[in-house]
């Protein structure tokens, strides 16, 4: 089918390999244009450059959806959700803007309905298992249970940061990686990066009352 | 099913596709569709007989135009919105729109009342405001509801209501042309109510119209 508003674009022909380490070298920004340019050429019907996206995108995929998922299957489950979404969705994927964003959406709307959908069963298993915890071990001292609220507290400050700020804080501070790799991780840019995990901190530190 | 094999089936057999018309151009589209519509029916109802002394010396062209800018805006806002990564903020668009039309018609009611006591407020039914509303927003509905029908799979709720909001706030532009509806408070309630309900359908029954087979076709 003709596309009025496809640019012209060459055939895709990977530098080393499909997800190699071409893939892994690059800046953010190149990156995106990299993938904004095999988008492309995949609404185009490049079937090779798809499947080279696809294959590349899941990590970032995995990512998102470790965020609000915690059981590995569930996560794969909504990493494929995404991936079917994504297939179904290319035509609204727009060359002038970075793909990173537009992946990061679907596939944090994914997890989050698949969430949603597991969150009774999950909310169950929660209960069950602190009852478990509770009845299997010596009573708490009172310094154990403050330090268990303050630690569920602490879930629940950070579960409220907006999403930008979650995830530079989930993976500069938590996870520990360095810049680069969490800029690789998030899609977001370095300064970006730096920007949401000092607005989170700084946001955590005000709902907690602690000065800088 | 592994990710892997997931990849593998989706790219094996893939067909181009024709990119979804950038916001702006398929609101234009959409507007004009509307306007030829909305046209149509005030011809086919008969535009009042008053019209231009009324537009002259009423809320009612002020309001009319609050309520394209609504009807626009809110169709802009739902284009936006039905691609997935433009920001929720979009759906604030008609916003101001709505300020303003409620500001003139506050305005209305206050100028009804200074002129004519406080009987300008009495309230009489007007079903016939609702059925216009309804019956033009519904097709209205339908169009915006095709051209955003991508939206299906990720925000259908607010995106089917934007454009609910849309259509019946230009067929509310289209009501104020024929009807003979002049005390401001009559047009704030009964025109208010029309456009809330066909909002409310679009929301609730939107979703399920974008995900049938005739819109993903």
């Amino acid at each position: 089918m003709p596309d009025a508003f496809a640019l012209p674009h060459p055939v895709y022909r990977p530098a080393m390999s499909d997800a190699g380490p071409v893939a892994h070298c690059q800046t953010p920004n190149a990156r995106d244009a990299r993938w904004s340019w095999m988008m492309v050429a995949a609404q185009a019907g490049d079937a090779r450059a798809y499947n080279a996206l696809l294959r590349e995108c899941v990590p970032l995929l995995r990512a998102i959806c470790r965020r609000r998922l915690r059981v590995e299957a569930d996560v794969e489950d909504a990493v494929q959700d995404a991936l079917l979404t994504i297939h179904r969705v290319r035509h609204t994927y727009d060359p002038a803007r970075p793909l990173g964003p537009w992946l990061i959406a679907i596939a944090d709307r994914r997890a989050l309905d698949r969430g949603r959908s597991l969150g009774r069963a999950a909310r169950g298993q929660v209960e069950l298992d602190a009852a478990s915890e509770l009845a299997s071990t010596a009573p708490d001292t009172d310094g154990a249970i403050d330090s268990r609220r303050a630690s569920a507290m602490l879930v629940r400050a950070v579960d409220d940061l907006p999403l930008a700020q979650r995830t530079a804080l989930s993976l500069t501070k938590i996870h520990d990686l360095s810049l680069a790799e969490a800029s690789s991780r998030s899609g977001m840019t370095v300064g970006a990066l730096k920007v949401a995990t000092h607005r989170a901190l700084g946001s955590l530190r005000r709902r907690f009352g602690v000065k800088d | 099913m592994k990710t892997e094999d997931l990849i593998a089936s989706l790219t094996q057999d893939l067909r181009p596709v024709r990119r979804v018309l950038p916001p702006v151009l398929a609101t234009t589209l959409w507007v004009a569709t509307a306007t030829v519509l909305v046209c149509m029916a005030v011809f086919y109802f008969g535009p009042r007989e008053d019209i231009v002394q009324h537009f002259a010396s009423s809320v009612d062209l002020p309001q009319l135009l609050a309520a394209v800018a609504i009807g626009v805006l809110a169709a802009f806002a739902a284009l936006q919105r039905a691609l997935p990564d433009r920001d929720w903020r979009w759906g604030l668009l008609p916003l101001p729109a709505i300020a303003v039309w409620l500001v003139i018609l506050a305005w209305g009611c206050v100028r009804d009342v200074v002129a004519s006591g406080p009987e300008a407020l009495h309230l009489t039914t007007s079903f016939k405001c609702i059925a216009f509303i309804s019956g033009l927003g519904l097709p209205l509905t339908l169009g915006m509801l095709w051209l955003s029908r991508h939206a299906a799979p990720l925000r259908p709720g607010p995106v089917a209501a934007l454009g609910g909001l849309a259509a019946a706030a230009l067929a509310s532009a289209g009501l104020s042309c024929i009807h003979y509806l002049n005390a401001a408070a009559m047009i704030l309630v009964w025109h208010g109510l029309a456009v809330v309900l066909v909002t409310l359908g679009a929301s609730l029954l939107g979703p399920r119209i974008m995900r049938t087979r005739m819109m993903t076709q």
